[in-house]
C-alpha cells in the first residue's frame, strides 16, 4: 500500500475567518494528511470542529472573509499556491465534491442533465453532444434511468437528487471525491445503496479505478461502513487518525474513546454516554490541550503543553500527552 | 405541451379582470357626486340645455340600462364622446398615447439596464465601494418623489446641456420651412429626454435594489457555490445561474411597474409638460370630462391587467416550477 505515491497531500492547513466585530477565528489549525489512490478516509468531529471548512479550503471554496494558510499538494503539485488560477482548472477535474445537502445543488431553472453535463464541456472533456452519452451513463451508475437527464430538479426525489449530485461529482472522473454528510437527510436504505456506491467507485474492483475519497460526516457507523481511515477532528485538529479497525479497538486519544462510546449500539441495552461540556471557542488562543475541559484523563502536562503530532504506533497519529513516555512516567 | 391548461388559465382569468374591471370602472364613476353635465360652465347651459344633454348621454335612464348601453358601446370599441371638445374620445387619446409610450419605453429601458447592470455588480461585489456606491445612489432615486426630481432637472440640467424643459415640440420648428424628418426626430428625443430620464431615474433606484437583493440571495443558493467546485468563472456563475435566477422575481416587478407607469407618469408629464396620457389625465380631471377619464383608466387598468398576464406567462416560460 505505501508503494503508491499519495494522491493528494494536505500540509500544515490553517484557515481563519476574519470575525465582522474584528478579531479572529482560527477554524482550522494544522491539519496534516495524505491519502493514496482508492483510499477512503472518514473526517469526523462534532459540529464546527472544522471538518467542512478543511474541504472546502482544499477547494479553495471558502468566502472572502477566510484566509488559508498551507499546501494541498495534488499529485505533486501545489494548487493553493497560486489562488484561484491554480485551483480553478482542477475544480471538478481533479477534486470534485458532494456537498451538504446535495439535494440544493441543483439549480431549479436548468436540467439535472444540463447540470452534470456542465464541467465537463466546461473542462473541454466532451462536446455538448457527447455529453449527453456520458450523463446517461453516469445517472445509470448511480440507478437513475438515463431518459431522467431531461427532467428539472423538482421533479427528482430527494434520494435521486442525492444521487444525481453523485453522478455530477463523477462527471470528469476526478481523482479525489470529497463528500460532505452525503447521507444525512436520507433514509436507511438509500443511504446504504450510496455508501455502497462510494465504496464501489473507489475500490480496484469495481469498473472506476480508484476514486481517492473523503467522507465527512458526524456519524460513526457510516464511517465504520466506508472508510479504511478515520481522522478523528476536534476544535480545528486532526487528533486522531489511524486505520478504521485501530482507531476502534486501540484509540489513542480520549475524544476518540469517548466518541466511540457515545455512538449507541443496537443490541446492548445500557445508556448511550455522552461527552459533557462543549468545544472551546476558535477566536482566542488555547493554552494546552483544547480538549482538557471535558477529558476523564487529565494530567499535568495538558494545561500548559499543547500536545503535538506523535505516532506511537506506525500509521496511528495522535495528539494527546498520553502517548508521550516522558510525560506519563514523569506523572506517575 | 407543458401547462396548456396554466396558459389558458392565466388568460381566462385576465378575461374575467378585465370584465370585472369594466364593472368597478362604471360603478365608480357613477358613484360620483355630480356627474358629466354638472361640471358644464357656460353661458347658453340653461337648466334645460343641461337636460336635454343629460338625455341625450342617456344620464337619465336607469343605471341598469346605462350600465348596458355602456357594455354594448364599448363592444363596439365606442367610448363616447369628449364633453368639452364633442369629439370621439376614441381619437382623443391617440394623440397622447403616441407621445407616451416611447417616452415610458426610453424610461424604462434606462432602469432596466442600469437597474440590473447596478444591482448584479453591487450583488457581485457585496460590501465593497461599487456595492456601497450603487446601494446608495438607488436608495437616494428610490426615496426622491419623481415631480421634485423633475423639478431639480429643470432647474439644473435643462438649461446646463441646452435641452428643452417643456412640451414635446419646438413651436418654431417646421413654422417657416419645412422641417427635415431628422430634425423632428431629434428634436421630439430632445424633448423627451429629460421626462424619460425622471421616470428612468426613479425607476433605476427600484429595479438596482431589486435586482440586489435577488441576485444576493441567488449567490448565497447551495448550486452556486456547486458551479464554483465546478470550476465555473465568477461572471459565468453570474452569467448561467446567477441572472436567470435572479431574473424571476425581477420580471414581476417589471411587468407590474410597468403597468402603472403607464397612469404613473402623471407627475413627471406634468411638470414637463408633456402632453401624453398623464397630462390628459389631469387636464381631463379638471375639466370633468367623465367619458374621457373613463376612457383613460379603463386604458390604465387593461394595461395592469395585461402586464400582469404578461408577467405570468413569463414566469411560467422561464421557471419550470410553475405548473398551476
Amino acid at each position: 500500500m505505501s508503494s503508491r505515491p499519495p494522491v493528494i497531500r494536505v500540509e500544515d492547513l490553517h484557515v481563519w475567518f476574519a470575525l465582522p466585530g474584528g478579531g479572529e477565528l482560527h477554524a482550522v489549525q494544522g491539519v496534516t494528511f495524505e491519502l493514496r489512490e482508492g483510499e477512503r478516509m472518514g473526517l469526523v468531529g462534532e459540529s464546527g470542529c472544522g471538518k467542512t471548512t478543511t474541504i472546502l479550503a482544499m477547494m479553495g471554496l471558502l468566502p472572502a472573509t477566510a484566509s488559508v494558510s498551507g499546501k494541498v499538494i495534488l499529485e505533486g503539485k501545489d494548487i493553493l499556491i497560486g489562488g484561484e488560477e491554480t485551483i480553478s482548472p482542477h475544480r471538478w477535474n481533479d477534486i470534485a465534491m458532494i456537498f451538504q445537502g446535495a439535494m440544493n445543488a441543483f439549480n431549479p431553472v436548468k436540467t439535472v442533465g444540463a447540470q452534470i453535463a456542465e464541467p465537463m464541456v466546461l473542462h473541454g472533456l466532451a462536446t455538448r453532444k457527447g455529453a449527453r452519452l456520458r450523463v446517461a451513463e453516469l445517472l445509470d451508475l448511480v440507478g437513475i434511468s438515463g431518459d431522467r437527464a431531461d427532467r428539472y430538479p423538482h421533479e427528482f426525489s430527494g434520494g435521486m437528487r442525492q444521487r444525481a449530485a453523485i453522478a455530477m461529482a463523477l462527471a470528469c472522473s476526478p481523482k479525489v471525491l470529497l463528500a460532505d454528510e452525503p447521507t444525512t437527510a436520507l433514509d436507511v436504505m438509500v443511504q446504504a445503496q450510496i455508501l455502497e456506491l462510494l465504496v464501489s467507485l473507489s475500490s480496484t474492483l469495481g469498473q472506476e479505478l480508484g476514486l481517492t475519497v473523503i467522507l465527512v460526516t458526524h456519524d460513526l457507523p457510516v464511517v465504520a461502513q466506508v472508510c479504511d481511515r478515520t481522522a478523528v477532528m476536534y476544535a480545528g485538529q486532526i487528533v486522531e487518525m489511524a486505520g478504521m479497525s485501530e482507531i476502534y479497538h486501540d484509540p489513542r486519544h480520549p475524544y476518540s474513546r469517548m466518541l466511540f462510546a457515545a455512538t449507541p449500539d443496537l443490541l446492548g441495552d445500557e445508556e448511550v454516554a455522552s461527552i459533557p461540556g462543549a468545544p472551546p471557542r476558535l477566536d482566542r488562543e488555547i493554552a494546552g490541550c483544547p480538549f482538557r475541559p471535558r477529558c476523564d484523563s487529565v494530567f499535568e502536562p495538558c494545561a500548559t503543553l499543547s500536545p503535538p503530532r506523535r505516532e506511537p504506533v506506525a500509521g496511528h497519529e495522535a495528539r494527546c500527552h498520553l502517548n508521550d513516555p516522558a510525560l506519563t512516567e514523569m506523572a506517575s | 405541451m407543458r401547462g396548456a391548461d396554466y396558459v389558458v388559465k392565466r388568460v381566462a382569468f385576465a378575461i374575467l379582470t378585465v370584465f370585472i374591471a369594466i364593472t368597478l370602472n362604471f360603478v365608480l364613476f357613477r358613484a360620483l357626486s355630480g356627474d358629466a353635465i354638472s361640471g358644464l360652465r357656460c353661458r347658453q347651459c340653461s337648466v334645460a340645455f343641461k337636460e336635454a344633454q343629460r338625455r341625450n348621454l342617456g344620464l337619465d335612464e336607469s343605471r341598469w340600462v346605462q350600465y348596458r348601453l355602456y357594455l354594448a358601446d364599448l363592444a363596439h370599441f365606442d367610448l363616447g364622446n369628449s364633453v368639452p371638445s364633442e369629439k370621439p374620445v376614441r381619437g382623443e387619446l391617440v394623440e397622447p398615447i403616441k407621445n407616451s409610450l416611447p417616452m415610458i419605453a426610453l424610461g424604462t429601458l434606462f432602469a432596466i439596464v442600469f437597474g440590473t447592470l447596478v444591482g448584479v455588480v453591487a450583488a457581485w461585489r457585496r460590501g465593497t465601494f461599487a456595492d456601497k456606491g450603487g446601494l446608495y445612489t438607488a436608495l437616494g432615486f428610490y426615496s426622491m418623489p419623481t415631480q421634485w426630481l423633475g423639478l431639480m432637472l429643470i432647474f439644473f440640467v435643462a438649461n446646463a446641456i441646452g435641452l428643452p424643459s417643456s412640451g414635446i415640440k419646438t413651436p418654431t420648428l417646421g413654422l417657416f420651412a419645412d422641417a427635415s424628418t431628422w430634425a423632428l426626430f431629434s428634436d421630439r428625443m430632445k424633448h423627451m429626454f429629460l421626462p424619460a430620464l425622471t421616470l428612468g431615474l426613479v425607476l433605476y433606484g427600484d429595479y438596482a435594489l431589486i435586482v440586489r437583493s435577488a441576485m444576493l440571495e441567488t449567490l448565497g443558493e447551495d448550486y452556486v457555490l456547486t458551479a464554483r467546485a465546478k470550476g465555473l468563472k465568477n461572471w459565468a456563475i453570474v452569467r448561467s445561474h446567477g441572472l436567470r435566477n435572479a431574473m424571476l422575481p425581477i420580471i414581476t416587478l417589471v411587468a407590474l411597474s410597468l403597468g402603472f407607469i403607464i397612469g404613473g407618469s402623471i407627475t413627471v408629464e406634468y411638470v414637463f409638460s408633456y402632453p401624453g396620457l398623464g397630462l390628459l389625465t389631469v387636464e381631463a380631471i379638471d375639466k370633468r370630462d367623465f367619458p374621457l377619464l373613463q376612457a383613460i383608466f379603463l386604458l390604465l387598468t387593461l394595461s395592469v391587467i395585461f402586464f400582469n398576464l404578461l408577467a405570468d406567462l413569463l414566469y411560467f416560460r422561464f421557471d419550470p416550477r410553475v405548473t398551476t
